[in-house]
């Protein structure tokens, strides 16, 4: 019987031509959108989950509350006292490592040396995860001062070759250190990605903080690996017991978060995570299967519309002994056939669309058909899919009456069909105006964003670190840059203007309402031409300058922070930062120094020569940019020989910052046209059958005199009514769901009127000439042909 | 082989009731040929549903091969459509996806019958009909008799022992139908297999041996062919 329905099934895949191929490329696209977004949801759940023992793997975070407990907020920062504080004391903890944020370090062999990612961690950081070792020891290769361990790649970059154990690289230009091990890299998706991994002895070199074993300082991480099935809570109570004394909180701030969890459930309220990109993930989940359900919604209505015929074949079947469940079979043999066909051809269309996707989001993706689950997974879907297509005809059609179905007056359009019919479209419709409402809505917010001014010029701005020689010779930088005329301004300071950084220690102001400040404040150390070459707006007051010797005990804030010390007079006015006296010189406009969607927090810009990691300048309008940045690049070269330059353009930090929500108009524009295109694709299928089914009654009205456009009109009207309700039903969906998204900024566009009537008349048209091309061609046949037909 | 006892049919629209089978009360054996005649919409159609279990009766009992088969399940209903009874219907009723050969394989394939048992009774049966040549055309390409002729082989694949024909050749021309009549005949006398047929003409009545007149829903005359009943080859 399977043979024959599997021969019956593809002969009327051929005989059907035209809706086989409407149903097998919508699917086809349907499959193949559907795999994509599920390859780059897959791609973000694996995130940390590839070692064996991840799910033991925690995260040390840290919640920050203030006086009375209020939360402030929850970052993964921690001091460097607390590794050896719970190392010992708490049974469950297996292994235990400080570990460095990620860090841009120059590392050489010779003349070859490059910028690359460099981490720093103690010697359990080896144990927790399952490095592979392509040579070396791993049991001492972090145990050393003066060691270092490779990725394979970052070996082939500065060797050629991976067999470099007891080689010697340099490091910053500074220390020699010997290659104790290669390793693997880490899949793109691991956040404890590094090129090289040093002991964390050598990390004083770059940081000194790292030397000292402080409570005060939170710029680095812990990580712990616990055994297996243990209680966290047990853990955290048994880590607020050992940390009590240590410093001056009531209660520890600590608490573990198992790492694989981060990259999703990042986002902390009360110092509980409530949830984070993980939100994403299920948009993208929802759209890969809207994606899909509006293929098969396709092949349903094209089922439906065909159930008359089908109808008699299960009559007929029945009375020669079929069972309803080999009819079941039957019919999703037959959605399984063009599912299957869809696959092939989805898998090459993902095949080819996939680096393209990759770029768009900016990670790499790719199917691995050597893995069985990736098989294991194409099948589910191959098998889901064809059970949703197919089960309309497969339960439905199966369960009809043979006598209600052989009766030659059966009424000829059931009433339960065609309304599910035209529920189908008008839910495919719906989804479809609402991607794209959602899409010009998301548009409209990144461009509102981009628009927005960011209080400085950052056209004209660049910065790069300032490393090396160039903080020995700042002075000659900054006189040899200005005299060539590349640039017009130059800077330096503590940290870039964008930037991610809060702090909320060392300041008092007069009238404080409490001991402690407990409101972070971005802390900004400069020296001359800050506000200058930045481009900042000053309110009042003046920038930093050499005439006045009394600036190195000077400050300049932003007109945010003015407010919230309530000055009134804020020139001349003192404050207590860092334990030393400094006087107000200089009020400076706002501006978006960290998140554009948000009002950023108040800034304090002190002055400190010494602390310079980052040079900013404002290139020279009269000379073309290329000239400015050859002539940047040869300066700092000549000066910094050992670093290769690394410029950066202030206005693509900028456009970073705006990532995530570019990655969301692109998906949503994305699978909004496919959306839009497939649903298009399933009506035109139906007015073609519909007119098929229908060629005999029109010969016969235009023999009586009915003009084409009545004919037209006849054909395309009912389809175009449920795109009316479709829309109807959309608008206020999408207004509401659109609002909510809008409402997660601070900063924020509106929706404006004129996006509904857009998306519905575009939606319209689209259907519109999707239905008049089949209905024309149909109303313009000639009527003996039509009649001879019979 | 079919006892019915009083036998009652009736649809209700708008709390009348519209009767269109009354005490029908009649016994079939074993190898008769019966022919039910009457006007149109006196019921006949209806009365052979009832007998193809395809409708079920509003009153009365049936009992077929001595078992009450008055209301089956689905599952007990297709056994006996597997082994028992084979339908012809008018309108022909094949499948048009399927070629002549597959259609006649069909009801062999949801039998469950072993291939090469499957092969030889298909070989048979397109042979005896005359239409091997025709095995791998779909009834689109076939004339109105021939696709009758398939549709014949197609309800005795499975060897039933009552065939249910509802004017088997209502649209067939008058020499197409003598032709399906004296096949009819053949089969009722040397393979013993019990044929009910609807039909309207009298000349096709005669090939049976039992007359069922209907009118209004009651068996008005219930007598056996006189006629000289022609023989022939097929
Ligand atoms: N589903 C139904 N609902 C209401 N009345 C019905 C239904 N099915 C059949 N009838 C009625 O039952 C009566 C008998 O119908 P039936 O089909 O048995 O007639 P018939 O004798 O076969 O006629 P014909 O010779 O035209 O085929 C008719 O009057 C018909 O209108
Ligand atoms: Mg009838």
């Amino acid at each position: 019987m399977f043979k024959l329905n599997l021969k019956i099934a593809l002969r009327n895949l051929w005989k059907n031509k035209t809706s086989s191929f409407i149903n097998v490329i919508g699917l086809a696209i349907g499959l193949a959108a559907c795999l994509m977004l599920l390859l780059y949801v897959s791609y973000e759940w694996n995130f940390d989950k590839q070692a064996k023992k991840s799910k033991d793997v925690y995260i040390v975070m840290t919640h920050i509350t203030d006086d009375f407990g209020k939360d402030i907020f929850t970052f993964d920062g921690t001091p460097t006292s607390l590794s050896s504080t719970i190392s010992s004391g708490i049974p469950e903890i297996e292994f235990v490592s400080r570990v460095s944020y990620d860090q841009n370090l120059l590392i050489a062999n010779g003349e070859n040396s490059f910028k690359k990612t460099a981490k720093f961690a103690d010697a359990d950081f080896i144990k927790m995860y399952d490095f592979e070792f392509l040579s070396g020891d791993e049991k001492t290769a972090l145990l050393k001062p003066g060691s270092v361990i490779l990725t394979q790649s970052m070996a082939q970059t500065l060797f050629g070759t991976t067999q470099v154990i007891d080689r010697t690289v340099r490091f910053q230009d500074k220390t020699d250190l010997k290659i104790t091990g290669v390793v693997k890299d880490a899949p793109s998706n691991s956040s404890n990605k590094f090129d090289y991994l040093l002991p964390w002895s050598e990390y004083g070199k770059v940081d000194k903080a790292a030397d000292d074993l402080s409570w005060g300082n939170y710029s680095f991480n812990t990580l712990v690996r616990l055994t297996e099935n243990a209680n966290i809570l047990d853990v955290d109570n048994k880590m607020d017991r050992l940390v009590k004394g240590k410093a001056k909180w009531n209660h520890s701030p600590f608490f573990l978060f198992p790492l694989s969890k981060l990259h999703l459930f990042g986002k902390f309220e009360n110092g509980k995570s409530v949830g984070g990109d993980i939100d994403q993930i299920w948009l993208f989940m929802g759209l890969a299967f809207g994606i899909l359900l509006i293929a098969c919604i396709n092949f349903m209505n094209m089922a439906t519309a065909k159930s008359e015929k089908r109808a008699k074949e299960v009559g007929i079947k029945k009375t020669i002994g079929a069972t309803r469940k080999s009819l079941i079979l039957q019919f999703l043999t037959e959605s399984m056939v063009l599912t299957l066909l869809s696959i092939f051809i989805a898998i090459i269309l993902v095949e080819g669309a996939l680096p393209t996707f990759g770029n768009l989001l900016n990670i790499s993706l790719n199917i691995s058909f050597v893995e069985i689950k990736s098989w294991l997974a194409i099948l589910g879907i191959v098998f889901f899919t064809g059970l949703i297509a197919g089960s309309y005809p497969a339960f439905y059609l199966s369960s009809f009456n043979p006598i209600q179905t052989l009766k030659r007056k059966i009424k000829s359009r059931g009433f339960l069909s065609i309304n599910l019919r035209q529920v189908l479209i008008i839910g495919q419709f719906c989804f479809a105006i609402m991607l794209i409402i959602s899409t010009i809505v998301i548009y409209k917010q990144i461009q509102f964003i981009k628009d927005k001014p960011v209080g400085i010029d950052v056209n004209a701005l660049v910065d790069m670190p300032l490393e090396g020689e160039l903080k020995e010779k700042f002075d000659l930088l900054k006189t040899n840059l200005l005299n060539s005329g590349a640039v017009s301004s130059v800077a330096q300071s503590s940290i870039s203007l964008l930037h991610h950084g809060r702090n909320f220690s060392g300041l008092e102001w007069q009238g404080m309402s409490k001991a402690q400040n407990s409101i972070l404040f971005n802390q900004v150390g400069t020296a001359y031409d800050f506000i200058k070459t930045s481009g900042l707006k000053l309110i009042s007051g003046r920038d930093f300058s050499p005439q006045y010797s009394s600036d190195t005990v000077s400050v300049l804030i932003s007109s945010a922070a003015a407010k919230i010390m309530e000055l009134k007079n804020p020139i001349g006015s003192v404050l207590k930062f860092n334990k030393t006296d400094v006087t107000v010189i200089g009020v400076f406009e706002d501006y978006a120094w960290d998140s554009p969607y948000n009002a950023n927090n108040p800034m304090i810009v002190y002055f400190n020569k010494d602390n310079s990691e980052n040079v900013t300048m404002r290139l020279n309008p009269k000379q073309s940019l290329q000239e400015n940045v050859s002539v940047i690049e040869k300066i700092t070269k000549e000066i910094n020989p050992a670093y290769p330059v690394q410029l950066n353009f202030v206005s693509s930090s900028y456009d970073k910052l705006l990532r995530k929500e570019k990655t969301l108009g692109i998906l949503s524009n994305l699978f909004g046209g496919l959306a839009i295109f497939v649903s298009c694709l399933g009506l035109f299928g139906l007015v073609a059958y519909s007119a098929e089914q229908r060629t005999k009654e029109f010969g016969v009205r235009k023999v009586l005199g009915a003009s084409v456009a009545s004919l037209m009109q006849l054909l395309s009207l009912s389809f175009i009514k449920m795109i009316g309700v479709a829309i109807v039903i959309a608008i206020p969906i999408s207004y509401y769901a659109m609002g909510k998204w809008l409402n997660n900024f601070e900063f924020h566009t509106e929706i404006t009127w004129w996006i509904m009537p857009l998306a519905a008349i575009s939606t319209l048209l689209m259907a519109l000439i999707t239905v008049s091309f089949q209905a024309y061609k149909t109303a313009k046949a000639n009527p003996v042909d039509a009649l001879k037909y019979e | 082989m079919i006892e019915l006892k009083n036998i009652e049919k009736y649809y209700s629209s708008k709390g009348i009731k519209h009767y269109v089978l009354r005490h029908v009360t009649t016994t079939i054996k074993q190898g008769e040929f019966v022919s039910i005649m009457g006007p149109s919409g006196s019921g006949k159609s209806t009365l052979l549903n009832i007998l193809g279990m395809l409708e079920e009766p509003t009153y009365g009992t049936f009992e077929f091969l001595g078992e009450d088969v008055t209301s089956l399940n689905e599952r007990k209903r297709i056994e006996l459509y597997r082994n028992h009874i084979g339908f012809v219907f008018q309108a022909y009723h094949l499948i048009d996806e399927m070629t002549v050969y597959e259609n006649i394989e069909a009801p062999l394939l949801y039998k469950k019958v072993g291939s090469s048992e499957r092969a030889s009774r298909i070989a048979n049966l397109l042979d005896k009909f005359n239409i091997v040549a025709k095995k791998d055309l779909f009834p689109n390409q076939l004339s109105g008799g021939q696709q009758q002729l398939v549709g014949i082989a197609r309800a005795l694949a499975t060897q039933p022992s009552i065939i249910l024909a509802d004017e088997p050749t209502g649209n067939l021309q008058s020499a197409q139908a003598e032709e399906i009549m004296q096949l009819f005949q053949k089969l009722n006398k040397e393979e013993g297999i019990t044929i009910i047929q609807v039909t309207h003409s009298e000349k096709n009545a005669t090939y049976g041996n039992r007359i069922l007149n209907i009118q209004d829903g009651v068996i008005k005359e219930d007598s056996p062919t006189q006629a000289p009943q022609m023989g022939g080859v097929v």
